[in-house]
């Protein structure tokens, strides 16, 4: 019981696995299977974010793309337009997040006020208005067609752009992990759980949903600047709908409220997406992929709302619970017998 | 003079597309308080089965009919399928709309194909009057026609029947109406058939309007009629013409004068709604 914390069982399996990731490029030498473990590791950042949203604070934005494609842009742009060191990458990264916070503490203050389906018809909105401006505005985001930018020359080896968004994900999973273990994140389990409840207990419920909504932003928007560089390439794609869509099924499909969960959902989303696609030459109705992956999200939110992860977390505690009661049995009996 | 005829009429004629879109969302929504977020690929599909049956048959007004039983039977299949199951889970039913909005889309695709269809306005329609300097495309008169009936008739229904007497109870309190014996559920099917109907047969009178349809086209106007809901009100059957028509014409007029500003201006009305009258400009909707 009273083991310290850092060496929980749960922790030493998360230990055991960044191993075994920090060691797969130098043993898998296969350069498609290094970039596609990099896109999972970058839209699990992404859906990560969106977990602090739909999962912890119980929100639905459908407006997340807008901070993955600011932090996209960001990067790109100033790749583009400075030199490409390594120093213009981490200058973009910063302000790419400070744009998406600015921009998700604005559209926070103005619809979160309001009930979650309008903060969800909002967001689409605004977000879609973005979509509009970024292909309008061809002199700077060169519309539909995109730019193709260089990279820093670190990022030219793969290996090493791969490590660096390993220890991204890591630094920001440890953060968000403290975040919602804070006391500010026990407010936002509140609010999920009961907002009318939270705020008769004299929070400030806006204050905090307006807070994670900013976090959220900002985490996004640095997923964006990683994918923009893995791809080295941008377009108006990292502004639409299919972004928000991608990281609300793998929030969904892996378990909400788990920050375990989204990532093994980027990990079968995306896994899935590479090979579907793939089957997609033999087989056409593979091109449409999208509608499985839409029947299932349909049956997963009626049948399995928890996720794989939320399942088996369940299961876990049933079965916890179980042993503790068989251990408690006794002891109950013996109370009654001395009575 | 002229000009400022014709953009009136142009942004009438698209108010009046986007209130048949917005008059369901928002109806199903006072009655339920369920967000349709697949209303938009109900109209894609309207759209589609419309066009196809109109190329077939040749006959407009066999499109408009094929597209109104195609809004009917999606609507009775999205609210058996897919709003039941999750009835009363707010969170939950946004979250499936979506994905059924999603299903709904990639279907026209491996049905109808993914190009872009071309579509023209038919013959009795098509060409225009010339009154003066005035120049009138004889169908956008035709969509505005049309949309003022459908309002009539709809706002007949509901004001000087019984089902739309107990439909109008049912926005204010669909428990009470519950408790006098009435089954709720039926009103609630019929009502999100007839607002899926609507959406469709926006769709199939777009079609012409527009010369061209794709699968994209439901998400963008389900934005429009999102928008417009939430300045009418959410459940105001009269507040979606109004916000409909104003949409339309700020749309229009601002493409002409500001053609920057005219992608923003519905926004900024929004915006402007929410910060004084969270609730919209007309409510009858509690929460």
């Amino acid at each position: 019981m009273n083991k310290p914390i850092l060496l929980s069982r749960s922790n030493i399996f998360l230990f055991i696995i960044v191993l075994a990731l920090i060691a797969f490029p130098f043993v898998m030498d296969s350069r498609t299977l290094t970039i596609l473990v990099t896109q999972i590791l970058i839209f699990g950042i992404l859906a990560m974010s969106y977990d602090i949203l739909l999962g912890y604070t119980g929100i639905v934005s459908f407006g997340h793309a807008m901070f993955f494609g600011i932090g996209a842009y960001c990067t790109a742009i100033m790749l583009n337009d400075f030199e490409s060191t390594i120093f213009v990458f981490i200058g973009s990264i910063a302000v790419g997040m400070v744009i998406a916070g600015i921009l998700s503490f604005i559209v926070g203050l103005l619809t979160l006020r309001l009930k979650s389906h309008f903060f969800a018809m909002l967001t689409m909105a605004i977000s879609g208005l973005l979509l509009v401006v970024a292909e309008k505005w061809r002199s700077v985001t060169k519309g539909n067609d995109g730019f193709t930018f260089k990279a820093p020359e670190v990022f030219k080896d793969r290996i090493v752009f791969y490590l660096v968004v390993l220890a991204l994900i890591v630094i920001v999973f440890i953060v968000l992990k403290r975040f919602v273990n804070s006391p500010l994140g026990r407010v936002l389990i509140a609010v999920r759980e009961n907002e009318q409840r939270t705020k008769s207990l004299g929070f400030k419920t806006l204050y905090y949903k307006v807070i994670a909504s900013v976090l959220a932003g900002v985490i996004a928007s640095l997923a964006g600047s990683l994918y923009a560089v893995s791809l080295r390439f941008v377009n108006t794609a990292v502004l639409t709908m299919e972004i928000t869509l991608d990281a609300l099924l793998m929030t969904i499909i892996g378990g909400v409220g788990t920050l375990i969960g989204p990532l093994v959902g980027a990990v079968v989303i995306e896994s899935a997406q590479h090979y579907l696609s793939g089957l997609a030459r033999d087989f056409p109705i593979f091109e449409r992929w999208i509608i499985f992956f839409g029947i299932i999200y349909i049956l997963a939110v009626i049948f399995f709302p928890k996720g794989i992860v939320g399942t088996i977390q369940a299961k876990y505690f049933q079965w916890k619970d179980k042993k503790a009661q068989l251990n408690v049995v006794p002891l109950s009996k013996n109370k009654e017998s001395s009575k | 003079m002229d000009l400022i005829f014709s953009l009136i009429i142009n942004g009438l004629a698209t108010g009046m597309l986007i209130f048949l879109l917005a008059s369901g969302l928002t109806l199903i929504f006072g009655l339920m308080h369920v967000l349709n977020f697949a209303h938009g690929g109900l109209f894609v599909w309207g759209a589609y089965a419309g066009v196809f049956s109109y190329a077939y048959s040749g006959s407009f007004i066999v499109g408009i009919i094929v597209a109104i039983l195609t809004g009917l039977v999606f609507g009775f299949i999205t609210e058996k399928l897919i709003i039941t199951p999750v009835y009363g889970n707010l969170v939950q039913q946004i979250l499936i709309t979506l994905g059924f909005m999603l299903v709904l889309q990639e279907m026209i695709k491996v049905v109808f194909g993914p190009n872009v269809v071309a579509v023209k306005v038919p013959e009795l329609l098509a060409g225009s009057w010339q009154l003066g300097d005035i120049i009138i495309i004889k169908y956008r008169i035709f969509i505005i026609f049309f949309g003022f009936i459908i309002f009539g008739l709809f706002h007949y229904m509901l004001t000087r029947t019984k089902i739309g007497l107990v439909v109008r109870a049912g926005v204010m309190n669909s428990e009470m109406v519950q408790a006098l014996g009435i089954n709720i559920k039926r009103i609630f099917l019929v009502v999100f058939m007839t607002g899926s109907a609507l959406a469709a047969l926006a769709g199939v009178l777009f079609a012409p309007y527009s010369g061209a349809i794709y699968a994209e086209l439901g998400m963008e106007f389900a934005i429009m009629a999102f928008i417009v809901v939430v300045i009418g009100g959410m459940g105001s059957f009269q507040g979606s013409l109004f916000a409909a028509i104003l949409v339309g014409l700020a749309g229009s007029f601002m493409a002409y004068y500001v053609p920057y500003l005219s992608l923003a201006v519905n926004m900024i009305i929004m915006v402007v709604v929410l910060i004084f009258r969270p609730q919209g400009l007309f409510t009858t909707a509690k929460g």
